[in-house]
């Protein structure tokens, strides 16, 4: 593969190319654990926030409020270089990015689900109760469904935020696009300016995140776009 | 319930695995096969990415002698100059290789080895121009590099005419010079020696030495064995001449006779 790339661009533009794209899988990973993770958390946090129990709404709160408020920057910083300081431990880039992320995540994810969860009418959760249904019965059959169509566009939305949010972790030394793409930019090699390769890597990005959003609006076909469905009956 | 806390202590337990061990002094390092040497990001010729895309420079090749006596893997970790000493600190690295001068404030975080690189810091300027010391830079524009020894050294001992202009790194100071923005360039001698080789119709001098900073190897505190180690190691390379070779590859110059510690 980068023999083949070395042939088409010559070095040092191959080898560049090479690297920063096998540099690139690792920001894939990084942001499919993030969201994975991210979405497990945040589906937990949601439930916690929409719960009949005070203190676990105010816990829920608490949670988004503190990770919402703290720059994703600032989470690598501790993580990935204050703990290591701290307890004088080598703490594994991976793992530190990962944490980093999928707080960060967690915190955006919950809130947005909860808002697609409450924008249903209070009527189809009455409809529920009245049939006999507990609470979990009631999400999963009659609220989820609806609310999917509302959380899917920012849900989408945030997913391209977590892939340019991995973009931070070269801080801690997580060798990912960024990082393999700012080595080359600052390295003293003629072809591999700067303005060279700060553009590759921007047109990396958007190849990352472009589908994304096409596969968004696809679903969003699919699942029949919000304006097109009727308004749930309210009493 | 009971099984969910016993699978998550496992889990916590598990991750604690993640946690690099510390692999610091030479048994350690012996051990496990493969030493973590740090070495300069973007500071040529001590170390730099080269066009086959991986770092080479002084520093780099005397990583790899090291790795060679030791009978181990190398892994060459790219560091900034401010995450030499945490890098090292926290066990990221076992040794440090990287253009690191010693002085009394960083030993107090960690252990220098005996010299192993020239390097010091001076006002070069073309050789029609008289300056043999800092009071003959009066009315002249200075150019160096910010938050360097250098910065630090000629702030102090400069005459008030001098113009000193300060530059945010090597490369923007350098084109300057180049450019004739500035009447002399105030930096370190690689910095310099590799300016003249890209621009020997100068002919820059070297008119006096601001501070000698001989570049020594990082090893964590308490990391004793690897500090002899290394010590018999830039004695047997400084005795056996490969450090010369290095030298004249690298700085273009024989290898100077350098501190012990």
């Amino acid at each position: 593969m980068s023999d083949l790339l070395v042939m088409l661009f010559g070095k040092p533009m191959g080898i560049m190319l090479f690297q920063l794209l096998s540099a690139t899988q690792y920001t894939i990973y990084l942001s499919a654990i993030a969201f994975a993770g991210g979405g497990l958390i945040g589906g937990l946090v949601t439930l916690a926030r929409i719960s009949g129990q005070k203190h676990l709404r105010r816990f829920a709160s608490g949670y988004i409020w503190c990770f919402q408020s703290v720059p994703l920057l600032m989470l690598l910083f501790l993580s990935g270089l204050g703990v290591p300081r701290l307890m004088g431990q080598d703490v594994d880039p991976w793992i530190s990015a990962m944490a980093s992320l999928t707080i960060y995540a967690s915190a955006y994810l919950a809130e947005v689900w909860r808002g697609a969860i409450q924008s249903i009418p209070s009527g189809q959760w009455e409809a529920g109760r009245a049939l006999g249904m507990r609470f979990f019965a009631i999400l999963r059959a009659i609220i989820l469904p609806q609310a999917l169509r509302v959380a899917l566009a920012p849900t989408v939305g945030f997913s391209v935020q977590i892939i340019k949010g991995t973009s931070l972790a070269y801080i801690i030394g997580f060798q990912d696009l960024m990082n393999i793409g700012r080595r080359w930019a600052n390295a003293p090699v003629d072809g591999t300016e700067p303005f060279i390769v700060f553009p590759l890597m921007a047109l990396i990005y958007f190849a990352l995140c472009f589908p994304l959003s096409r596969f968004a609006l696809y679903l969003e076909h699919r699942l029949g776009t919000i304006g097109k469905t009727p308004p749930a009956a309210t009493a | 319930m009971f099984k969910l806390f016993r699978n998550l202590a496992i889990a916590a337990v598990a991750a604690v695995g993640f946690i690099s061990p510390a692999a610091a002094d030479l048994s350690d390092v012996l051990s496990s096969g493969t030493i973590k040497i740090a070495v300069p990001e973007n500071f040529p010729p001590f170390g730099s990415l080269g066009a086959s895309g991986e770092h080479e420079g002084y520093d780099v090749d005397v990583a790899k002698l090291i790795a060679k006596d030791l009978g181990v893997e190398l892994e060459i970790v790219p560091v900034a100059s401010k995450q030499r000493i945490p890098y090292l600190e926290t066990n990221r690295v076992d040794l440090v290789i990287s253009s690191m001068g010693a002085n009394p404030g960083r030993a107090k975080s960690i252990w220098f080895s005996s010299a192993y690189a020239p390097f010091f810091s001076g006002a070069f300027a073309t050789g029609d121009m008289a300056i043999s010391s800092p009071a003959d830079l009066a009315g002249k524009t200075v150019g160096l590099t910010g938050g360097t020894l250098e910065d630090l050294e000629l702030t102090r001992t400069a005459p008030k005419s001098a113009e000193i202009i300060r530059f945010g790194d090597n490369a923007a100071t350098l084109a300057a010079y180049a450019s004739g923005q500035v009447d002399v360039l105030v930096t370190g001698n690689t910095v310099a020696a590799g300016f003249s080789k890209q621009n020997p119709e100068k002919g820059i001098e070297t008119k006096f030495i601001i501070k000698e900073s001989p570049c020594f190897i990082g090893v964590k505190k308490g990391s004793f064995d690897l500090l002899q180690w290394v010590n018999v190691f830039i004695l047997h390379k400084t005795l056996g001449g490969e450090l010369n070779t290095l030298s004249e590859k690298w700085f273009g110059q024989k290898l100077p006779p350098l501190p012990v510690l």
